[in-house]
């Protein structure tokens, strides 16, 4: 009856934790928002150079643009869908602006054309008058009977003097492709297209989802069977790395889940044991999201992804009490016993974990609070509930005969007190030895994308005079205006730089809308109504113009001549002034103007052009920018890591109550860091951030293995379960780590390669820096 | 045309260069020569620089392109492919009537007609959808034309409408 009672009791909190799990996730599954912005993993700019950084790797005019090639099938099709496309994305809000070669006419809004006296240069060398006007009529008259009559018919009455046409011509940039069929073609035959996209480039779901879009117009065409659709992009390589390590992500857990199943099966030899395993750890993640949605707005999906791999310290602890249940005794009993060292492995994990939050980067953050609240719903759940839950009898682990003849083994091999000399000298050796550079601070080594398709960025970015998005002009002043006089000022220079070879194009603020005050220059240059009259009447003498014709002319000279100018606020609400705002944003107290070059083959002498030209404005390196965000967050988390060290050491001591046995739980952990680091570097890898994050997790892992080795219980039964465990553990975080370091994305292998190492590294000390062996084999 | 009122007066020569080359040249009010070929159009005007555009932006030309170098080369089925034919005859005169096929086409060039004597065309009319309209005067007819000609008095020389 009693037994009844008992297997009552446990069926029921197996049941309650159950019910409790489910309604972890209800609340995770109604609450959760996933974010995917990646500039949550970057760390605050702090120089007002990172701020831009940041601004404009995200937002900025180049990440958005997506350069898109149509092959396959005859010019005539391949223009057709390139127009077609073109239509279609136009009238899609999730772009911009699409350009493909196709000269748009229209391209000033018709309620701003009045505007175009002042915003021509026309007016700057010369004046609206009387032979002007004649020259220009007789001109018309030609065209008219010329084969571009068609062209012009439309546009006679309104703009005589074809200034839309100049304006188009001035704001066309110098280098454009070919233009076949009347759309764009490159070098290779392909048709090209240019589209900027609404969303952000940082931001993986706005760009899927315009490429979504951009890809269904495609195929929607009625003559795109038999073509081919390449895209290009900043944009379209985030979407791409995002579902590749979607995919490597999903495929890596699917066999580590497997994996761990036959292990947990091989090892306790019951799958009631592998199942209630599973529970806390499954606690953990699900009170870790809980925590992560009570504390952020906002989950993002790296997170996640990298907190399950960082739970997976977690499964440890129903390991340790699966192992070290002795043969009659309860599982209650086991873990009392098991409980202060457990403790001690937890509030050091969540130590080390602290480091990470000190590190001040939100997405760092996330996952400290993700993985330490995870770890210790897993530890307690393990200590107050899994006993409850798990069998009365369980198999002895010191049973099994390899294991003894394992330990046996082990225990005879030898353990110079030495050991650490020679491991010191070699760290050293192959730290200073090493090939290549220490740290790793450029970011796009890290990419995970093949080569071919940076080359296909690089060709058709260079074919349409897309702009490049390494270098941005930067140009300051107190007001949108002043940005836009002073824009102006460096025009010169900059088409300076384009005849010595130094820059194939740029694009400036004030190319599209000039300041207020040459605006009112022009203005004023214009003849009033009765003056511009009799100019009309003195030039049409003799010309078969019909009378009136040229009233809406008229009526525009007026209107832009008393109109108030243009400033950039109402000039962004046409389509091309779209591209304005793109290049004109307010900081703080002052207004900054942004501007794209293209082509750039000098960078110091065009920096040198812009330093001199006497305005606030200079060339912004967004590489080097980059680079030095990298070494700073470098820097913050070395410390944060070495804060957390310290504590670590702290907390070990004042726990084991002896310097001596401090010793011999951190030298090994120590080593096996310095160990794992210094193999990298002989293997020629340099160390990004990843690797430090890496080996912090490893060192986690390791700190439990050597604090349960060093336990002196002077029981080989208990020593014999204490390897069982480890060995467990070992040979888990090496199925999850291990297949990470076969990843094909740079950032995954270096986490799988670290860990790995360093499990290896920490088990193999742990053993041979432990130190009652000896006892053991006098016994 | 309707920007001017009076009609606008141009003289010169209109040459196939074969396939589906063809080059006008003009002599009079200014002089310019403007080359088609390889679906491009290239004019040039005395003391300017060249100007190249896609034939695709001129149906005018493609029509007369097509229609010219269809004439020229006897060629009926090119004719038909582009354009809907129709023959008047009286007597000695006939009127070929050409209606673009292509709805594109059709919205700028209502249709082109072909008035000719014999053997010999005369004049070449092309209809455009927005009410212009632009005669040629062929072969010996082109040193013919009266100094204020109008749309009646030209359509007569031609021979007369049918």
């Amino acid at each position: 009856m009693r037994r009844r009672d008992v297997r009552g009791r446990r069926l029921g909190i197996l049941v309650a934790w159950l019910v409790a799990l489910a309604l972890l996730g209800a609340i995770v599954a109604t609450h959760l928002k996933v974010g995917t912005d990646l500039r949550s993993f970057m760390p605050a700019p702090t120089t007002p150079d990172q701020k831009l950084l940041m601004d404009q790797v995200g937002e900025g005019p180049g990440s958005r643009l997506l350069l898109v090639a149509i092959d396959g099938g005859d010019d005539a099709t391949k223009a057709a869908l390139s127009r077609g496309l073109a239509t279609a994305l136009r009238k899609d809000d999730a772009f911009t602006q699409v350009v493909n070669g196709d000269f748009d006419l229209g391209m000033l809004d018709t309620s701003l054309l009045p505007y175009r006296f002042l915003l021509s240069p026309t007016l700057d060398t010369g004046a609206l008058d009387e032979t002007y006007l004649a020259d220009e009529l007789q001109q018309r008259l030609d065209d008219l009977g010329s084969p571009a009559a068609t062209l012009l018919k439309g546009l006679l009455p309104r703009d005589p003097t074809l200034e839309t046409l100049k304006l188009a011509e001035h704001w066309t940039p110098a280098r454009s492709p070919e233009v076949r069929e009347g759309v764009w073609f490159s070098s290779q035959g392909e048709a090209l297209l240019l589209a900027q996209t609404r969303g952000a480039g940082f931001d993986p779901g706005a760009q899927d989802d315009a490429i979504g879009r951009l890809r269904a117009a495609f195929a929607a065409l009625p003559e795109s069977k038999g073509s081919h659709l390449t895209i290009s992009g900043p944009g379209y390589f985030t979407v791409m790395v995002n579902a590749q390590t979607r995919d490597q992500a999903d495929w890596i857990g699917r066999i580590s889940t497997i994996g761990f199943v036959v292990l947990m099966l091989v090892a306790y030899r019951s799958i009631g044991s592998l199942l209630l395993g599973a529970l806390p750890v499954a606690t953990g993640a699900l009170v870790g999201i809980v925590a992560l949605t009570l504390g952020f707005t906002e989950v993002h999906g790296i997170t996640l992804a990298f907190g399950f791999t960082l739970l997976g310290v977690a499964q440890e602890y129903p390991i340790r009490l699966l192992s070290h249940r002795r043969a009659g005794e309860s599982a209650v009993a086991a873990v009392r016993g098991l409980w202060p060292l457990l403790l001690t492995a937890i509030a050091s994990a969540c130590i080390a974990y602290l480091a990470f939050y000190a590190s001040g980067v939100g997405g760092l953050k996330q996952l400290a609070v993700f993985t330490i609240a995870g770890l210790l719903a897993a530890g307690f759940s393990t200590r107050y509930v899994l006993p409850y839950v798990l069998p009365e009898t369980a198999r002895d682990v010191a049973g099994m005969p390899w294991l003894a003849a394992f330990r046996n083994w082990l225990d005879a091999l030898p353990r110079p007190r030495w050991l650490p000399l020679p491991i010191v000298a070699a760290v050293l050796a192959m730290l200073f030895f090493a090939p290549g550079p220490f740290w790793q601070n450029d970011l796009s080594a890290l990419t995970p994308l093949p080569r071919d398709l940076l080359m296909k960025d690089a060709q058709l970015r260079g074919e349409l005079g897309a702009p490049d998005v390494r270098y941005l002009l930067i140009v300051q002043a107190p007001d949108a205006d002043g940005v836009l006089k002073a824009s102006a000022a460096l025009e010169p220079r900059l088409r300076e730089q384009v005849a010595k070879k130094h820059l194939d194009g740029f694009e400036l603020a004030s190319i599209y809308l000039p300041d207020l005050a040459t605006q009112r220059a022009r203005q004023a240059k214009l003849p009033d109504r009765a003056a511009l009259d009799a100019m009309l009447d003195t030039a049409l003498e003799g010309m078969p113009f019909r009378k009136d014709l040229f009233a809406p002319f008229v009526d525009d000279v007026e209107t832009a001549r008393t109109a108030p100018p243009l400033t950039p606020e109402v000039f962004s609400r046409s389509p091309l002034g779209q591209r304005l705002a793109a290049m004109l944003a307010q900081r703080d107290d002052h207004w900054v103007g942004l501007s794209t070059l293209s082509g750039v083959r000098d960078a110091s002498a065009v920096a040198a052009a812009v330093a001199g030209s006497g305005v606030d404005a200079r060339l912004l390196d967004l590489k080097e920018a980059s680079e030095s965000l990298v070494a700073e967050y470098r820097t913050r988390i070395l410390h944060a890591v070495l804060a957390a060290t310290a504590l670590l050491f702290v907390a070990i001591t004042l726990a084991l109550r002896s310097i001596r046995r401090a010793w011999h739980v951190l030298a090994p952990m120590t080593l096996a860091t310095f160990l794992v680091l210094a193999v990298e570097r002989a293997l020629g890898i340099p160390i990004s951030l990843f690797h430090l994050v890496a080996l912090i997790l490893a060192a986690g892992l390791g700190l439990h293995y050597a604090l349960f080795f060093e336990r002196d219980t002077g029981d080989p039964a208990e020593q014999r379960r204490t390897l069982h465990a480890t060995v467990v553990c070992v040979i888990a975080a090496l199925l999850v780590f291990g297949m990470l370091a076969w990843s094909s994305i740079p950032v995954l292998r270096a986490i799988g390669l670290t860990v790995a190492l360093g499990v290896g590294f920490h088990f193999c000390l742990s053993i041979l820096m432990a130190p009652h062996a000896d006892q053991d084999r006098l016994r | 045309m309707r920007v001017l009122d009076k009609p606008l007066i141009v003289s010169g020569e209109l040459g196939w260069l074969g396939e589906d080359r063809l080059e006008r040249r003009v002599d009079t009010p200014t002089k310019e020569v403007s080359t088609i070929a390889d679906g491009e159009v290239t004019q040039q005007r005395e003391g300017k620089k060249p100007r190249t555009f896609s034939l695709t932006r001129a149906p005018q030309l493609k029509v007369l392109l097509d229609s010219f170098v269809a004439l020229l080369a006897g060629d009926p089925s090119r004719l038909s492919e582009s354009f809907d034919v129709t023959l008047g005859r009286d007597a000695d005169r006939w009127a070929l009537t050409l209606t673009p096929r292509d709805a594109r086409i059709a919205k700028q060039i209502a249709r082109i007609q072909v008035y000719g004597t014999g053997t010999l065309a005369r004049c070449m009319r092309m209809d455009e959808a927005d009410g212009d309209m632009s005669i040629d005067l062929l072969g010996e007819l082109a040193t013919k034309m009266p100094a204020e000609p109008t749309r009646e008095g030209l359509i007569a020389q031609c021979g007369g409408a049918m």
